[in-house]
């Protein structure tokens, strides 16, 4: 009977060592498949080869930071006012949508339909301008033919406004096109202010995406041309302090050309940077 | 997303987008007049298409990029159908890249390529025309369309 339970010992203490073994080996294995990107818990939209640490706090995947604050938007399909089918992407794209919607009858898009043609050219160049009215089951395809600007695309569909969620017309709907997100809506009484609560957010969004204002951009550009004019260029020792690493590297190195010829020297009259603002060099960019 | 008109149907893939209207060249409303009849065109393009542009993409093609690609399928008159330049049976679906030219475009424009192909299907007459916004990346692009021509469907005209 002892010979009997000695080798039971035996036999479990091995099947111990055994499963002991076989779960440090799975476990180097799984380490070793995290190290690669292919862990069983990365996520599926991680680029290849990525380091995913993998999610065990059952969170979920948060969005990109770079996506803006709004509603997704959709593609739009519909007709146009003479029969013919279209397909308008806004999602994915390029470029940026502003969705006008309007209709034939009511008094404020009259005005509307007149002014988006005469001032398209404000619009800024990534923005695509699209007239979307209901489709023809509620409105008169000849009336829109008969209003809509020939150089502007006119999308018949009223799946278009409850997909939108567009509570009447006239209604703007300007979509980034990159995320296909709506980055702005609403109403005004003309296209004209449209656009210029269009253009004034645009510049909103670039100053509060690290852009510049117009105004800005304006100024920065006057202050290079006189910077240049006076034969300061980048790297220019007199935009830099005498123990800045920067003006160093500049002085060692060789320049881009803007700055040299023969005013190319810091005891040159002209116009001088204080030097607790070198780093701030802007010229010639 | 689908798009549908007079018996022609594509799924184009995201970012596509695409038009089928009745031909509205001049020429043509004009023969309305003495009882011809206005024949569709599809435009399915990887861009932007603009409003103001020709059946064959001028105005279109002016402002694609060299990663974009243009489709035109421009219907003929059905007694065209039986005609010699129409003798290739079924729309093409497979396109060999060193097939496309710049003498092949309607409007020549610098780096890029297209290619003309006439047939018939479902008792129809077409010509099929892409232009590729870079010649030079033909094999690719070329894929890119491929990917559209097998979504596209022509029904008999009723």
């Amino acid at each position: 009977m002892s010979v009997v339970v000695a080798v039971l010992v035996v036999v479990v203490v091995l099947l111990s060592v055994l499963v002991a073994g076989l779960l440090r080996s799975h476990g180097a294995i799984l380490r070793r498949l995290d190290e690669l990107g292919t862990g069983l818990e990365v996520d599926p939209g991680a680029p290849i080869g990525s380091r995913v640490v993998p999610r065990t706090d059952g969170s979920v995947p948060s969005p990109p930071s770079d996506v803006p604050d709004g509603r997704p938007a959709v593609d739009l399909a519909g007709h146009g006012p003479r029969g013919e089918s279209v397909v308008v992407r806004v999602v994915e794209v390029p470029h940026d949508t502003l969705l006008v919607f309007l209709s034939t009858g009511c008094g404020t898009c009259a005005g509307f339909w007149d002014e988006i043609a005469a001032t398209r050219e404000q619009v800024p160049d990534h923005t695509r301008v699209v007239v979307v009215t209901r489709g023809s089951e509620e409105e008169s395809p000849s009336a829109v033919a008969e209003l809509a600007p020939t150089d502007v695309p006119v999308l018949m569909s009223s799946a278009a406004f409850e997909q939108l969620q567009v509570p009447g017309s006239p209604y703007v709907v300007q979509v980034d096109g990159p995320s296909g997100r709506v980055v702005g809506e609403g109403t005004a009484g003309s296209f004209a202010q449209v656009i210029a609560l269009f253009l004034r957010s645009d510049g909103d969004a670039r100053h509060a995406a690290g852009g510049k204002a117009r105004a800005d951009e304006r100024r920065e550009r006057h202050l290079d041309r006189i910077l240049l004019e006076a034969g300061i260029g980048p790297g220019h020792p007199s935009l830099y302090g005498p123990d800045s690493e920067a003006g160093d590297a500049a002085g060692d190195g060789p320049t881009d050309g803007l700055g040299e010829g023969p005013d190319d020297s810091p005891a040159d009259g002209g116009v001088s940077a204080p030097s607790d603002r070198g780093t701030d060099a802007e010229v010639g960019r | 997303m689908e798009l549908t008109g007079y018996g022609i149907r594509a799924d184009l893939p995201s970012g596509w987008e695409g038009t089928i209207a009745l031909d509205r060249d001049p020429d043509s409303i004009e023969l309305v007049g003495i009882g011809a009849s206005l024949q569709p065109v599809a435009h399915l393009a990887s861009f932007a298409l603009p409003s103001d542009r020709g059946d064959f993409g001028s105005g279109a093609v002016d402002v694609m990029s060299r990663d974009d690609v243009f489709v035109a399928l421009v219907e003929f008159a059905p007694e065209e159908a039986g005609a010699a330049l129409f003798a290739q049976e079924g729309l093409p679906r497979r396109l060999d890249p060193r097939a496309f030219s710049e003498r092949s475009l309607q409007r020549g424009l610098p780096g890029q390529a297209g290619l003309q192909v006439f047939f018939h299907e479902a008792g129809r007459a077409f010509c099929l025309y892409v232009v590729l916004g870079d010649a030079d990346d033909a094999h690719r692009l070329v894929r890119d369309v491929e990917q559209v021509l097998a979504t596209l469907t022509i029904e008999a005209r009723r």
